[in-house]
């Protein structure tokens, strides 16, 4: 007898190997035969690798720092807890331009007063190799700063206890008990900033590209602009950045394989860790991070957007609504882009939530053959940037002729494959919080699969569920990397317009967009939650 | 084949290639409590969990009632749904979503019991365990003894046969593990309930069971009354496993026991074949101060107070003896005692 159980386990897991593997054999398949252009170029492997190794590290210690600072206990901890992770809502192409407003040497904000105090000498210049890191850095912060936190939390208290009773300084017991057990958490989010970092597209297109810093990302765009296309070479790019995430991603297993900590005692976390620093000087540090990475790019964007012209001379400037009008009536893409995001935005969402959901159940909870195999098939995408992914999907679809090919089911495709790991991760989380005797009461009570899904599963993981839901769909709307290869001038999103208009338009105009961007984002997600919250499901 | 009975032929179950159970039979008669009792991973849970069609078998038949509910050979697999069972769970398993009546109410509207039945059979339930005034308080706010009323209650409420309970007791304290006990008996008494108990304490089996089988690594160790599991355990596992803390490796001689220093003690039955060991309790073992016929010389090692009564270890030559008694100033640590054992308190087990 064929259960509902096995067939939701084989139909999973032959859409997740349809989801992952053409377009990563692809990519594997040309990227090889392509006479490798990295290899003639590497001036720009060096770059990538310097891009990814500075930037890891810029946010390694910049979120490593504020989890520390943050949970040692700080004035304020709720709302800078929040604040501290707002980059993951904006998106690092408007960090970017918000910073190169601020930053830009002849016509940035902060180098306008940076002259009127100290001279013309004295220049902030965002946009060269070094501003392209720090800026990347600064957004992709927050992932180490969340699971280094998560780490902190994890810790028993009685383990730094027992260092300071059996006669450890303070100092002693964070380098030799704290850095150690956090040094698993700080490793994997290493990994996972590096291989985003040299899959990033949108920072270093905005501030490196100018400068004539070109990376694998910023490259792979540069050859498939060019006319006609070098599909082959930009594959080999894709090979490149695929080989080196893959590298990163065994060398992490094989290191934390030998030493993992199980340090969870389900305690709550006293904060007793004893921190160098003053409170007060922990939370101007968390500050700084919160005006650097969000309110100063912010405030620029906003400055920019309501300029009737970007001046360099603050006696000159007049603001305007000019460029929302624009914006929101003139410019033709806009509601098309408005359109497509917002639906691929619920779609992936949606989708990924339930995929999520079905790979994690069957790999928890069904007993059946190969669940491993499908945990990491599910995984793989984490090792996979975005563009490559996208390359991959152009070179499998332009043979195969399904109809997706220039519509937004090719971007959905995309979206749904690359943040897949996302919803196995949040579902398996809030599964491993369920009691598996609570599924098997409902069995042996009556309930079939579907009715115990419905009726138990579903309502118990639905408030993380709907987390991921809110955060899935703000990562969809900014997604850069893979729509830029992949989109038509009908199936176009926000992003994609947003640089579009930066790469062709008025400064202003993109400014303008990129707001109402922000805004769609933000209109949905607060729909989403006032649904919930009228529906009076906590 | 008389109905409430459940019976299990040949069972296998493996994890992987570990071997859970290991082709074990039994029969759990109508109106009976049957008791799985045995050390942590000795395959009783997983036998409760393949009757409740938790766990899938490699091998063996499941009839409950006198259906069939699995058989590998026929590859009959009856989901868990489908065999009609309660079963109350370690770990409560009470939905925190929902009210105490909805927890209760779940398997009857499961079964399609219309809304209108349904209130009267909740109540019932509810009022069975006690819990009627708490309907409709959110499970999240009870009690770890109102969690396991209610745990209790859903699994009457559709009227089964049989129930199955797995270490249901061992989350609550003392006290209440003693009242729930004997609220568990008497319920099951009224109800006429054929019940699969699993635990891995050795006093609640007795006090609970109509039958107890010993499990060991998968394999049924020894199948009786109460009565015969406590007084006569048939090997050194389940003698260990019922407190019988005076297991002595001797030859044996007709109806006697030859210990090693010339100890000459005689038992109740004749002997096992091959090497053998003598049991008996420390409560059976008599203390003197003074030389008594039949008594053995030895010394007192330690006295442990232990409330109702004193617990002494012996030195008698190269024996450790465990006995039990009331506390007199005369056996204090050190003091040369005589102690007996009386034949029929005195049984043998293979070793």
């Amino acid at each position: 007898m064929l259960r509902a159980e096995t067939v939701l386990g084989i139909g999973v897991s032959a859409l997740v190997a349809v989801l992952v593997l053409p377009p990563l054999i692809a990519v594997m398949v040309t990227g090889v035969g392509a006479g490798f252009a990295p290899l003639r170029h590497t001036d720009l492997v060096l770059n990538t690798l310097l891009f990814g190794l500075l930037t890891t590290l810029g946010a390694l210690v910049t979120g490593g720092a504020l989890a520390l600072a943050l949970g040692a206990g700080v004035p304020g901890r709720t709302l800078l807890e929040r604040l501290v992770v707002m980059p993951l809502y904006l998106t690092p192409l408007l960090t970017a331009m918000g910073w190169n407003w601020l930053g830009s040497p002849r016509s940035g904000l902060l180098n306008l007063l940076l002259h009127a105090a100290f001279g013309p000498h004295v220049t902030l210049d965002i946009v060269s190799p070094a501003g392209a890191m720090a800026v990347a850095a600064l957004a992709t912060a927050p992932l180490p700063f969340l699971l280094i936190s998560d780490a902190l939390r994890g810790l028993d208290p009685a383990l730094l206890e027992a260092a300071r009773v059996h006669g450890a300084m303070p100092a002693r017991v964070f380098r030799r008990v704290t850095l150690p057990l956090l040094l698993p958490a700080g490793l994997a989010a290493a990994m996972l900033v590096f291989v985003q970092a040299i899959g990033l597209f949108s920072v270093p297109a905005v501030l490196g590209m100018p400068a004539g810093f070109y990376v694998a990302t910023t490259e792979i765009y540069r050859l498939l602009e060019s006319y006609p296309p070098r599909i082959a070479d930009a594959t080999a790019w894709g090979m490149l950045l695929l080989a080196i995430a893959a590298l990163l991603t065994f060398t992490q297993s094989a290191l934390l394989g030998r030493r993992s900590f199980v340090t969870i005692t389900g305690k709550a976390f006293r904060p007793n860790l004893r921190s160098p620093a003053a409170p007060g000087l922990r939370a101007a540090l968390a500050w700084l991070y919160v005006a650097l990475a969000t309110v100063l790019p912010l405030l620029a964007l906003l400055w920019a957007a309501s300029s009737a012209f970007v001046t360099a001379d603050f006696r000159l400037m007049r603001f305007t609504a000019a460029h929302f009008a624009f914006v929101l009536f003139g410019y033709p893409k806009t509601w098309l882009a408005v359109g497509n995001s917002v639906l691929l935005g619920v779609l992936t969402a949606s989708l990924v939530c339930l995929l999520g959901l079905a790979v994690s159940w069957v790999v928890l909870r069904a007993r059946q053959a190969g669940r491993g195999v499908l945990d990491q098939l599910s995984m793989l995408p984490l090792s996979m940037p975005a563009m490559v992914f996208a390359l991959g999907l152009l070179w499998v679809y332009v043979r195969v002729r399904l109809p997706i090919y220039g519509t937004i089911g090719i971007l959905l495709l995309a979206y749904c494959t690359h943040y897949l790991p996302f919803g196995v991760r949040t579902s398996s989380a809030a599964l491993r919080q369920l009691h598996p005797e609570l599924e098997e009461a409902a069995r042996v009570a009556g309930a079939s699969w579907l009715r115990t899904m419905r009726r138990i599963t579903f309502p118990l993981v639905q408030p993380a569920v709907l987390a991921a839901w809110v955060l899935l769909f703000v990562m969809a709307m900014q997604e850069v990397s893979s729509s830029i290869l992949l989109y038509t001038s009908r199936s176009i999103v926000l992003s994609v317009a947003v640089f579009d208009l930066w790469e062709n338009g008025n400064p202003s105009d993109v400014a303008a967009l990129g707001f109402l961007q922000l805004a769609a984002s933000f209109i949905v997600v607060s729909l989403v939650l006032g649904l919930r919250q009228r529906r009076g499901v906590t | 084949m008389s109905a409430g009975a459940v019976s299990v032929q040949a069972l296998l179950v493996a994890h992987g290639t570990v071997p859970a159970v290991r082709g074990i039979s039994f029969e759990a008669r109508a109106g009976e409590v049957l008791t799985l009792l045995g050390p942590s991973g000795c395959g009783k849970t997983t036998t409760l969990r393949a009757v409740a069609g938790l766990e899938a078998p490699r091998e063996g038949r499941i009839a409950i009632d006198g259906r069939t509910v699995f058989d590998a050979a026929r590859r009959t697999n009856l989901p868990p749904e489908r065999r009609g069972l309660a079963m109350v769970f370690q770990s409560y398993a009470i939905w925190p979503h929902m009210t105490v009546f909805e927890n209760v109410a779940f398997g009857l509207r499961a079964r399609g019991v219309a809304d209108g039945d349904l209130a009267g059979a909740v109540r019932r339930s509810l009022d069975l365990v006690g819990l009627g005034a708490l309907a409709e308080r959110p499970a999240t706010r009870l009690s770890g003894g109102q969690q396991q009323r209610v745990a209790l209650a859903r699994s009457i409420a559709g009227d089964p046969r049989v129930i199955l309970l797995d270490e249901p007791l061992s989350n609550l304290d003392a006290q209440l593990r003693l009242a729930m006990r004997a609220e568990f008996k008497a319920l099951q008494r009224r109800l006429g309930l054929t019940a699969i108990y699993v635990t891995h304490d050795q006093e609640e089996a007795l006090v609970l069971s109509d039958r107890v089988l010993v499990m060991r690594d998968g394999a049924i160790e020894q199948a009786g009354t109460p009565a015969e599991i406590h007084d006569t355990p048939r090997s050194r596992f389940v003698a260990e496993f019922v407190g019988v803390r005076n297991i002595l490796p001797c030859e044996v001689a007709e109806a006697a026991a030859l210990l090693p220093g010339g100890l000459r003690l005689p038992v109740r039955e004749a002997a096992p074949d091959g090497p053998a060991a003598v049991c008996f309790r420390p409560i059976s073992v008599q203390l003197f101060p003074h030389a008594a016929p039949g008594a053995h010389p030895a010394t007192v090692v330690a006295a442990t107070y232990l409330g109702d009564f004193m617990q002494y270890e012996l030195r008698c030559g190269e024996l450790a003896i465990c006995a039990r008694g009331l506390p007199r100033p005369d056996f204090a640590e050190g003091a040369p005692v005589f102690w007996s054992v009386p034949a029929d308190a005195c049984f043998l087990v293979a070793t």
